[in-house]
């Protein structure tokens, strides 16, 4: 089985929709997909801030257009693909210790069901190194 | 396969993706796969022109028939027979 790897270091909701269509799109080949949460990505995945995730990384005047562009396409939001795509493959997703801390998550039960497990970075350079595809978002 | 031969292929499954841009109607073609059987023949119809390609990589990549491709008003029919 093709592995993919994804260090998601960016917290915006133009970056996070880009990654769940991104591993979606693995999802859909069967390949196994391993996303490790880096420091800004980590507050998306922090309960409670999912309302608070609204700016972009890129373009940021433009934020009303690309709102109103992803709902005129019926684009499901960051945390659908990711939903739908830990039902379509073995997705697991893994929060960076020091990333989870920095926004107020020490332990599983503070962050989202999305989230597997909590990691250091030597097992995302472990997964990087046996990666068939490797993304940083 | 010719359009006239296709009007005579008994569809098993049919996922009306035109309400989505891409990735979605992959995601519902991927969905749907395990719902019908081999020898079986699913038809995808969508209005992204990104899954005109999709499809046909990824009936490749998995191992199933790609058939073809109608254009209609608007949107695509895609038609594949899972192995």
């Amino acid at each position: 089985m093709a592995k993919m790897t994804v260090a998601l270091f960016s917290g915006s909701i133009d970056k996070l929709t880009g990654a769940g269509v991104v591993i979606s799109g693995a999802a859909a080949d069967d390949m196994d997909v391993e996303v490790f949460v880096l420091l800004m990505a980590a507050r998306a995945f922090v309960k409670g801030n999912q309302d608070k995730i609204d700016g972009l990384s890129e373009y940021p005047e433009l934020k009303d257009e690309f709102t109103k562009s992803l709902e005129r396409l019926n684009v499901s939001t960051w945390i659908e693909f990711f939903e739908m795509s830990k039902e379509l493959t073995n997705v697991k997703v893994y929060i960076c210790s020091l990333a989870g801390k920095m926004w107020g998550g020490e332990k599983m039960e503070d962050f989202i069901d999305l989230v597997d497990d909590i990691c250091g970075i030597g097992e995302y350079i472990t997964s990087a190194q046996e990666a068939d595809v490797h993304l940083f978002i | 396969m010719t359009t006239e031969e296709l009007s005579s292929l008994k569809i098993d499954k049919s996922v009306d993706a035109r309400g989505t841009a891409c990735p979605g109607p992959l995601l519902a073609a991927k969905k749907a796969i395990g719902e019908i059987q081999g020898g079986q023949v699913m038809e995808i119809l969508s209005a992204d022109e990104g899954t005109r390609r999709d499809i046909p990589k990824w009936c490749t990549k998995k191992g199933y028939e790609y058939i073809r491709v109608i254009e209609d008003s608007g949107y695509f029919k895609l038609y594949m027979r899972k192995s």
